[in-house]
């Protein structure tokens, strides 16, 4: 390996204007293999590197000669898995991924498109939602997306919603306005455009501690189908006008900016800085996934009364949650539920991580990941699986006769 | 946030503490940032294998209560024999229960083989390992094949040769080293000279691979009556595959660790996990503890990287934070640093003395032995006052030196009991009033 001196001589590879598509962490690393003990996809599938191999190792190569880049990198899932087993702090994922913007590592055809610009897709298809819905559903229309575009057959396409959560948010927006507190909600594209539920749920719980709700004016998809996609400008002018529209909130009275979806919390708090240079240092302490304000809330005693729930339920944590250390504060949300009889699963990954389990060439591997996942679950003895993710949940529910709900439904649930 | 316990250090001598509180019903968090040193460990565990003058130690738990004479500062004295015995128990028990059984011979150290062909003393070892007799190691061993498989960097058999012919009980021993190709196991690997135990451990798990390496292992044995390879084989939920593979070949079979990661302390690592999970536990990985919250005495809470405004409040605390590899103790120019609490530390400023002039020393650095300096509770100081709810175990504790004793394994055991068995009591004792 060359010292680190004779590295600072070499060209790095061309950049993408304005981000930098090199994460230096690549220098922390020791050597000991432990990420690569952690990657469901490497243990998957053997043509895929692993993390150490796809991260720091290659990451020397490839800024020494662009030509040493590997195309297996690809099948890396963004899962974020390895990042959490380091002792070294190396930020593997964000390195293959800045790797493989940096090479065109990444397919991008209308496949890619419509997987990834999830906030385009939810908007044409909730204006005609009865009849995508059914239409998605056909045998024949998904043969069609497979053969077409790439579309696994075998998956159970999102539903949407035909009245989405801004639609439904605008008749209500009115009543928020009477509590003192009041945060900002970035719903995200599941929220808005496939399970609207969710949202009306954590409005009826900020509600019963006093705390209004609000929406940004406008919001764009958080960006981490974008990213995982290699549509890396379109992601980065995403969060540029989602800082813009939290900056605004915050500045007109909002405590905090809460999402309700793991993936969009991690993305807005660590991957804007981290992955496409968006400084959100100004306020990155105010985005909160829900349940980490929550409990801070209940820790502090305001609490809202809650019946007894006498129901069984399994916890599965989704693995941006892990990587986010909020694992934790979901688990002390839902121990505040009396009644609540709560097991938690093992850490195995779901496989489907949002766009990729999608794709056809991925169908097999996202399957033989969910597989320890779903063998576990489907010998548990839950009225409910509860997860934070929505990618967890169209997995479980797709393989699964279980019913998934978010832990926000649950505490609404519980409500008096 | 609070729990009855709380954890700082989620290797063998913090999850052994967790375990017990968390079986004991206790509301227990483990924190702990990124895999322990488990992933270097060799997978077997030891307790006491040489005495001060450097011979042998033949029987541990003897030599440990004798201990308690010649250095009442050591760990074990603090903690005492019967504690480690009821540790070791545990252990064992929830090892059993995860799928990891683990054994020994009797009461007596056994010789465990390293990846270099020495021999250090052990207590328990895991099924495939093959512990070889203290007194006539090499008995009943005239031919010993050792084989790896082309690729496999992290091990060396022409280093295990040389490192077992040294041994004297094996100057007669017939040493051979050899290599299986990736070919002759069909594994379709994309780097051929970059392969590690893991990859490994999940290519041979497949039935036709596991086949062609027996067949290979098979040849390889020949008229050998024991046969030497890396520790790269383990079903998919982490039981070792030797003692299959050697009912099939017919001949004696022993695994060695590799460099990390190594697989037989990696399965200590997640059995431990996934027992504390299954008693109720919340283990958090990949967040780091930054500070304490002490007041008149005791720890009140800790923040960590991820919950700087959301304090996790704890009744006890314990740190198992390791060495200086975890970072569990810190060196400065002249002095040596815990640096979560900035515990008191027991080290000399004299920076010469902290180490011997010669990196692979026969004996041990001295730095080894420095660390946090506890009472017989294992209770520690910062700056000379004693904090009444928090236990220091494993290796970030002073007064022991686990490479030139070979103990680091039964020290970890015995103090992360010995802490979570005083914190029970506290609650005993609080039910009972
Ligand atoms: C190279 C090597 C080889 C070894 N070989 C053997 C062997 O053959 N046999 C044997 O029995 N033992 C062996 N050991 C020793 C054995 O692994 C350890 O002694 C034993 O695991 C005890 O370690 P521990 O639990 O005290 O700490 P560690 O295993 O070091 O774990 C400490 C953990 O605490 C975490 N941590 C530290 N500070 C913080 C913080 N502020 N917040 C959150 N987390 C924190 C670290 O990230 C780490 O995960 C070996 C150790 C090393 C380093
Ligand atoms: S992010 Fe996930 S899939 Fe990618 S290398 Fe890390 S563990 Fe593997
Ligand atoms: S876990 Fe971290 S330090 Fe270890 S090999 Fe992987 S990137 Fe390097």
């Amino acid at each position: 390996m060359l010292p680190n001196k004779l590295l600072l001589h070499i060209k790095p590879a061309p950049v993408i204007k304005m981000l930098s598509l090199t994460d230096t962490t690549f220098d922390n690393c020791i050597k000991c293999t432990v990420c690569t003990t952690r990657c469901p996809v490497a243990e998957a599938r053997p043509d895929y590197p692993g993390p150490k191999q796809a991260g720091p190792d290659g990451e020397r190569f490839r800024i020494k000669s662009p030509g040493l880049y590997d195309d297996a990198l690809k099948y890396c899932t963004n899962c974020k898995r390895c990042e959490v087993a380091c002792p070294s702090n190396v930020h593997i994922g964000t390195i293959i991924q800045k790797a493989k913007a940096r090479h065109d590592g990444f397919k991008q055809g209308p496949r890619e498109f419509m997987l990834s610009h999830t906030d385009l897709m939810g908007t044409l298809s909730s204006t005609t939602a009865p009849i995508v819905n059914v239409v998605t559903a056909m045998k024949p229309v998904k043969k069609l997306l497979d053969k077409t575009l790439g579309v696994d057959e075998r998956r159970t396409l999102p539903k949407y919603t035909f009245q989405t959560f801004r639609k439904w948010f605008g008749k209500h927006a009115g009543n928020q306005e009477r509590f003192d507190r009041k945060i900002t909600y970035f719903h995200g594209c599941y929220t808005n455009y496939n399970v609207p539920a969710v949202g009306k749920d954590l409005v009826a719980v900020l509600n019963a501690i006093n705390i209004g709700v609000r929406l940004t004016a406008k919001e764009k998809c958080c960006g981490v189908p974008l990213i995982a996609n290699g549509f890396l400008k379109k992601a980065r002018k995403n969060a540029d006008l989602n800082m813009t529209q939290f900056a605004k909130s915050l500045d007109a009275g909002s405590e905090a900016v809460i999402s309700s979806s793991s993936s969009c919390a991690m993305t807005l708090r660590d991957e804007y800085p981290d992955m496409l240079d968006v400084d959100n240092s100004a306020f990155k302490d105010q985005i909160q996934f829900v349940s980490r304000f929550l409990i801070k809330e209940f820790a502090s005693g305001n609490k809202p009364e809650m019946k007894p729930l006498n129901l069984k339920v399994a916890y599965h944590s989704p693995c941006h949650l892990i990587r986010m250390g909020g694992v934790v504060h979901t688990v002390e949300l839902m121990r505040e539920i009396p009644g609540l009889e709560l097991t938690l699963l093992d850490q195995n990954c779901c496989g489907l991580s949002g766009t990729y389990g999608f794709k056809k060439e991925n169908y097999d591997t996202s399957q033989k990941i969910a597989n320890k996942m779903l063998e576990q679950i489907k010998t548990t003895e839950a009225d409910y699986i509860i997860t934070d993710c929505e990618s967890c949940k169209m997995q479980v529910e797709m393989n699964t006769d279980h019913k998934v709900l978010h832990p926000v439904t649950l505490i609404a649930m519980a409500l008096v | 946030m609070r729990y009855d316990s709380i954890i700082i250090g989620g290797g063998l001598a913090g999850l052994t503490s967790a375990i017990r509180c968390a079986e004991a019903g206790l509301k227990t968090a483990v924190i702990s940032f990124g895999e322990s040193s488990l992933t270097f460990a060799s997978g077997a565990i030891d307790i006491l294998g040489y005495h001060s003058d450097g011979s042998v130690v033949q029987s541990p738990f003897p030599a440990v209560a004798k201990l308690a004479e010649s250095n009442p500062n050591h760990p074990y004295s603090k903690v005492g024999v019967d504690t480690l015995k009821q540790g070791l128990h545990r252990f064992c028990h929830h090892l059993d229960v995860a799928g990891v059984p683990m054994a020994s011979q009797s009461e007596d150290n056994h010789w465990r083989t390293t990846a270099l062909g020495s021999l250090r003393p052990a207590w328990l070892y895991q099924p495939g390992m093959m512990p070889l007799p203290i007194k006539q190691p090499a008995k009943g061993i005239q031919r010993i094949a050792i084989v790896n498989i082309a690729g496999f960097r992290d091990f060396q058999p022409s280093l295990a040769v040389a490192g077992l012919k040294q041994h004297p009980a094996f100057q007669q021993a017939r040493i051979t080293s050899k290599t299986i190709t990736a070919r002759e196991l069909g594994l379709e690997t994309r780097n051929p000279f970059e392969l590690r135990s893991i990859e490994l451990a999940r290519a041979l798990n497949h039935a036709d691979n596991f086949q062609r390496l027996t067949n290979a292992l098979g040849g390889a044995a020949g008229s050998s009556d024991l046969l030497i390879i890396p520790a790269v084989l383990e079903d998919s939920l982490g039981r070792s595959r030797i003692p299959e593979l050697s009912q099939k070949i017919g001949c004696q079979i022993m695994e060695v660790a590799s460099l990390p990661p190594s697989l037989p302390g990696l399965r200590i690592a997640n059995a431990l996990k996934r027992q504390f999970n299954k008693l109720g536990g919340m283990l958090i990985e990949g967040d780091l503890v930054e500070k304490g919250n002490f007041d008149n005495g005791r720890l009140v809470s800790i923040e960590t990287h991820y919950n700087k405004d959301l304090p996790l409040y704890a009744n006890h605390f314990v740190l198992a934070s390791g060495s200086f590899f975890s970072k569990g103790l810190l060196s400065k120019q002249n002095r040596i640093i815990e640096p979560t609490f900035d515990l008191d530390v027991e080290a000399p400023s004299d920076r010469s003395l902290w180490a011997s002039g010669k990196f692979l020393d026969s004996k041990a650095h001295h730095f080894i032995e420095y660390g946090v300096s506890c009472n017989q509770q294992l209770q520690p100081t910062r700056q000379g006052l004693p904090i009444e709810n928090m236990y220091c175990v494993g290796s970030v504790l002073a007064g022991f030196n686990p490479v030139a004793e070979g103990s680091a394994g039964g020290v970890s055991i015995a103090t992360g009991f010995h802490a979570a068995e005083q914190i029970i009591a506290a609650y005993q004792a609080c039910a009972g009033n």
